[in-house]
């Protein structure tokens, strides 16, 4: 252990002779923490040298990635388990990475879980609103396949049954919560420098009572020394959404585009602006087509370079929707801000809500998630 | 008293608040006055719905009379459910003639000509509207008055709100509704809203409008928020001007209270800098939806704050001025930017 380190812990028991083992751990592993989350900060740093602004490159979101693929996910992760990710919605926090945490200990973590939850409930300090006969049964499951490389760590699936409060005896227990931590296609350099006891699962959602997402993030913070914190939707990332989504038109039709604004004015104007499926796929392709001239102009077309979508596109995209926009009522969406975009494949909200209806394109919108939250993450 | 009355009374307490109960019974004046004052508003609703109940049993009251009830509610708060207007059209030579008893005669007997099973009341407000309340029922069951359709008619007026009416039952008002005020025809006016006042204020022009004036006089802004003298001078006259504008565009003072307005545009797609877009032939499907809990106050504060470019565009303009909030939009012709609006009918 590093003499002097700059924990408050460290500076109250600098006095004392003797230090408990408990307390020399905790010092450690705070330390130990730190330092990976500037390893993280400084990996990133050192690609975005190439780039000509790498102090804001830093922090920002990759700025050019790969053409969603259609991924017959269902070969590779048991169908029932994919069932119960698509289609709900869920929402969404960044999870620092976890310390001892085994895939292996699932059973004993569902057991604890639900102890955990019991004594929290019989302290009364929970929702009251359900009485303190009810009983709750958590479930740990891997959800294996979905990680995308070596790197990642497979997700992990929690589910939380119970009876209604006046439920016959007989009466099977119904699933009440449930919720996921994963990581997919993470920055590799980060998640390679982390020690060994740590796991990285960065992308936590949820769906269900809000006293329940409270407990669990609750009993994850004091078994696993992580913390969560709220993670936005930013602009970027749902035009990054619009974009990737559009791209799959022609394998799988989005039905639609939508985007819902709000115009800071007084009252609170709400713009709702739905693009017919084949119209927003021609733009898009439109977009797509200009750059490809330009690149061959360049000679820059290489083919790992054809099937990756640049911010340029993007927002070349969406410079598109706002013009045709402007032309008609003469307002400026760039005014205000956009809250919440949806097709057939899902929909994504500002306020960190996310649901993916079709699984085929799940890989695609949860790498760029889990690079959100790593991003989210404090350094 | 049979079950569907108790259940007509259940359903109108349950909408009734309880500080507006004394003042609608009041009105109604069937209940005597120890009944009314018998009625403790501090007691639950159930409780007191029970009580009413068993007072109109006492009183032997029917269903004309419940239905009575129901009308002063909704007449005194008419702002609940989406209203939606017609205009009528083509006007025969007599038409401004047409007075209430002639009119209330003649629609309930084009009506009942119509639809066998059809339980109409009809009342005149203060304001020279008339209300007319429709129960609907079919070759099979007796009207259904918890699902009853409401019609308010300003006799000499074109203007026709109307709420609860499905697709089914919209061709024989339509037709009971042209016989008996001496049209022609009647057509959907593309105005919806939640607040009947504020459509009906917008479709007679009842609001403060203003009007473009030569050398305009600047409008006080309500609260200016220009704090450095001399940006704020250099900034009023444009200020002023866009307010002065908005205010031409959308009305001045308190405005209609519009929830939406939606566009459906079927135009071409022109951008300089998109030449594959500009060039291709078919229009740009999209549907564009604008809410607010005031919308024409949104659009005016978007145009006198400069997010929307002033002068303002017609298509929004159109809103007051026309007095409609759904629009089709589609390109007119070959002109670079003529479009138009056509009504969806």
């Amino acid at each position: 252990m590093p003499p002097g380190a700059d924990t408050p812990e460290m500076e109250r028991h600098q006095n004392s002779v003797t230090r408990t083992p408990l307390n020399s751990v905790v010092v450690q592993r705070r330390s130990k923490s730190k330092s990976y989350r500037l390893s993280y900060r400084s990996c990133l740093g050192a690609t975005s040298r190439l780039c000509f602004t790498p102090a804001l490159t830093a922090r920002r979101l990759n700025t050019s990635r790969r053409a969603p693929k259609s991924h017959n996910i269902t070969e590779k992760v048991n169908p029932e388990k994919l069932a119960l990710l698509v289609k709900t919605e869920w929402q969404l926090s960044y999870v620092s990475p976890l310390y001892q945490f085994r895939h292996t200990q699932l059973k004993s973590y569902s057991r604890q879980l639900s102890a955990f939850i019991a004594a929290e409930k019989q302290q009364g300090l929970a929702v009251e609103v359900e009485g303190p006969q009810k009983t709750f049964r958590v479930s740990f499951s891997l959800v294996q396949g979905m990680a995308e490389s070596d790197d990642d760590a497979e997700t992990v699936l929690i589910q939380i049954h119970s009876k209604p409060l006046f439920a016959r005896q007989d009466e099977p227990q119904r699933p009440v919560w449930s919720g996921w931590l994963t990581c997919i296609n993470g920055n590799p350099d980060y998640l390679r420098s982390l020690p060994k006891d740590f796991i990285c699962l960065p992308l936590f959602g949820s769906s269900g009572a809000e006293a329940l997402t409270t407990l669990v993030k609750s009993w994850f913070q004091q078994f696993f020394d992580c913390c969560f914190g709220p993670l936005e939707i930013s602009h970027t990332c749902l035009q990054w959404l619009m974009a990737l989504w559009t791209n799959c038109h022609t394998e799988s039709s989005i039905q639609h585009l939508k985007m819902i604004w709000t115009l800071p004015v007084v009252p609170p104007l709400q713009v709702t602006y739905t693009v017919n499926s084949e119209d927003a796929w021609e733009l898009w392709s439109s977009v797509r087509k200009e750059k490809e001239k330009e690149n061959k102009a360049g000679e820059m077309a290489k083919d790992e370079e054809e099937n990756s979508i640049d911010i340029e596109e993007v927002t070349g995209f969406m410079q598109g929707l706002k013009s045709h926009f402007y032309r008609h009522f003469r307002l400026d969406l760039s005014a205000g801000s956009l809250d919440q975009v949806s097709t057939a494949l899902g929909s994504a909200k500002y306020k960190g809500r996310i649901k993916i209806s079709n699984s085929r394109y799940m890989i695609t919108t949860l790498t760029l998630l889990t690079e959100c939250a790593l991003l989210k993450m404090p350094i | 008293m049979d079950t569907s009355n108790k259940r007509l009374i259940q359903r109108l307490m349950s909408r009734i608040p309880i500080k507006m109960l004394r003042t609608t019974l009041g009105k109604w004046g069937r209940l005597t006055e120890v009944q009314l004052k018998s009625m403790n508003l501090t007691q639950s609703k159930w409780a007191l719905t029970e009580k009413l109940i068993a007072i109109c049993e006492e009183n032997e009251l029917e269903v004309k009379h419940l239905t009575e009830l129901e009308m002063i509610y909704i007449i005194d708060n008419p702002n609940q459910g989406m209203w939606h207007t017609f205009q009528l059209m083509d006007p025969e030579d007599d038409a401004q003639s047409v007075e209430l008893t002639q009119f209330k005669e003649q629609f309930k007997s084009h009506i009942r000509e119509l639809v066998r099973q059809v339980s109409v009341k009809m009342k005149k407000h203060t304001d020279e509207a008339v209300w007319i309340r429709i129960a609907w029922g079919d070759a099979f069951s007796r009207p259904n008055h918890l699902k009853p359709t409401y019609v308010v008619h300003h006799l000499q007026t074109p203007y026709v709100f109307v709420t609860s009416l499905t697709a089914k039952q919209k061709p024989l008002l339509s037709q009971a509704l042209v016989l008996s005020t001496r049209h022609q025809a009647i057509k959907d006016a593309n105005l919806s809203g939640r607040k009947l006042t504020a459509i009906r204020d917008l479709m007679m022009r009842q609001y403060q409008q203003v009007f473009p004036t030569k050398y305009p006089s600047p409008l006080t802004e309500h609260n200016p928020t220009v704090s450095n003298p001399h940006i704020g001078r250099e900034q009023a006259e444009p200020a002023a001007n866009r307010l002065q504008m908005a205010c031409e565009a959308f009305g001045g003072g308190m405005l209609p209270q519009l929830q939406s307005a939606v566009y459906k545009l079927e135009t071409k797609f022109r951008d300089q800098t998109n030449k594959t877009m500009t060039e291709r032939e078919e229009p740009f499907k999209c549907v564009v939806k604008f809410a607010s809990t005031n919308l024409l106050e949104s659009l005016r504060n978007c145009a006198s704050s400069g997010i929307a470019s002033t002068p303002v565009t017609p298509l929004l303009s159109s809103i007051p001025l026309k007095g409609r909030n759904y629009f089709v939009i589609t390109d007119n012709g070959p002109g670079p930017s003529s479009k138009t609006d056509q009504p969806q009918n």
